[in-house]
């Protein structure tokens, strides 16, 4: 008896072992809140849709998670709440947004992210947006450009080159002096 | 005596002028001016300082999650559920293009962690095998400087966990950093886009970015996304 019970924890084990952390796959809560992240607002009979890169991120985030049907439901709640913010600002755009609307609309987004127990923070210009996990991994973060800056490791080289040209310079300017007054 | 005197002070002040006011000067103007220009990017030089400077062993190998484990999965699908999801500066896998220098670690995500130590895909794109975009950043002096090798034709190779990938270049463009028509993020079609920095040595910053474009040829297709 206690042999087939060691058989069976020792296949327990190494079933549960070999399933992934996070498995891949959308389940019908996260697709909804997809699909309603892809509807847009009418703001003055412009069309404005939330940007692809917000719902490749929350698409990526959502293929490492599991929301339940209530999550779901709230995020979505919210979602359609700032959608209707958005169209009765009176606004043609979202660059058109006073500070305190873009505020307003972070609050939403906020709150959305609080469903997950994660916090959404905007950046300098209140335009851009990065949500935190509970752990203090970035989930999305849209605060740079979408093509980001892929030279900067050559400002090492930039400062050895300046400090050499600076070096020169100082170099060069007390041979002047010293050849003035010579 | 006292006329000696004085042009001996005299002397000794020209000198103190010359060999400790005037250094201590042009040293404080340097530091300003290099605060100055150069203070949005002066991480980069306190990490790469504190790296001889540091009494603590920095090991920038452990500063990242791996989950890549190489597989020989030669299959044309592979199952949602079999597939583990990276998360946001995680290690995945491998790309290289043979015969044009390029062979780095691939990172999910493009932060400074992933383009330290490899290349990393936009996290508002996708993984090879989700059928859409896969954006890639990596920087011009380092991991994709052998992207100005690289031709028409060419394979690039991407190794994950669930699957070996290859894709073949169709073709490059020079443009800036802003323009949006230079990547497609809604595509419905598996492609690849790499960028980097151009020109390829440059120094310092600028806003152009050299891009490669290719089209998946073969790997496993992700089913089963949408339960």
């Amino acid at each position: 008896m206690k042999k087939i019970v060691a058989i069976i924890a020792a296949v327990a084990i190494v079933a549960f072992s070999t399933v992934t952390a996070f498995a891949a796959g959308l389940n019908a809560s996260e697709q909804s809140v997809l699909s309603n992240m892809r509807s847009p607002a009418n703001m003055k009979g412009n069309s404005v849709y939330v940007p692809a890169s917000y719902i490749n991120q929350a698409e990526s985030y959502f293929n490492t998670i599991d929301m339940t049907a209530d999550q779901a439901g709230r995020i979505n709640g919210l979602i359609s709440q700032g959608r209707s913010f958005l169209e009765g600002t009176g606004k043609a755009s979202v660059s058109e947004l006073t500070s305190a609307e873009k505020q307003t609309l972070l609050g939403y987004a906020s709150a959305a992210a609080g469903v997950l127990k994660m916090s959404a923070a905007a950046g300098s210009d209140k335009s851009k947006v990065k949500i935190i996990s509970k752990s203090g991994s970035v989930v999305v973060d849209d605060s740079g450009n979408v093509i980001k800056a892929t030279g900067t490791e050559s400002q090492l080289l930039s400062i050895v080159l300046i400090s050499v040209l600076g070096g020169l310079f100082v170099l060069s300017s007390y041979g002047l002096i010293k050849g003035k007054r010579m | 005596m006292k006329k000696g005197k004085s042009k001996k002070n005299r002397k000794s002040k020209k000198n103190l002028k010359r060999f400790a006011i005037f250094p201590v000067i042009i040293c404080l103007c340097m530091l300003l001016f290099l605060g100055a220009v150069l203070a949005p990017t002066a991480g980069s030089l306190i990490s790469i300082g504190s790296m001889f400077m540091s009494d603590k062993q920095v090991d920038y190998s452990k500063s990242y999650d791996n989950i890549f484990i190489p597989t020989d999965n030669e299959s044309d699908t592979i199952d949602a559920s079999e597939v583990e999801f990276p998360g946001i500066n995680k290690q995945f896998g491998e790309l290289r293009i043979k015969n044009r220098a390029v062979d780095a670690k691939l990172f999910f995500g493009d932060s400074s962690i992933p383009l330290r130590n490899g290349v990393g895909v936009y996290a508002g794109s996708f993984i090879p095998g989700y059928g859409r975009t896969i954006l890639v950043a990596g920087h011009n002096n380092t991991f994709f400087n052998g992207l100005k090798n690289v031709k028409k034709g060419d394979t690039v190779e991407i190794n994950t966990s669930y699957g070996n990938y290859s894709y073949k270049v169709t073709g490059t463009k020079l443009t800036t950093d802003t323009d949006k028509k230079a990547y497609d993020l809604t595509a419905e079609k598996e492609n690849l886009v790499m960028y980097t920095c151009y020109p390829f040595d440059t120094l310092g910053l600028t806003n152009k970015r050299f891009f490669v474009y290719a089209d998946k040829v073969s790997g496993p297709e992700i089913t089963g996304l949408y339960e």
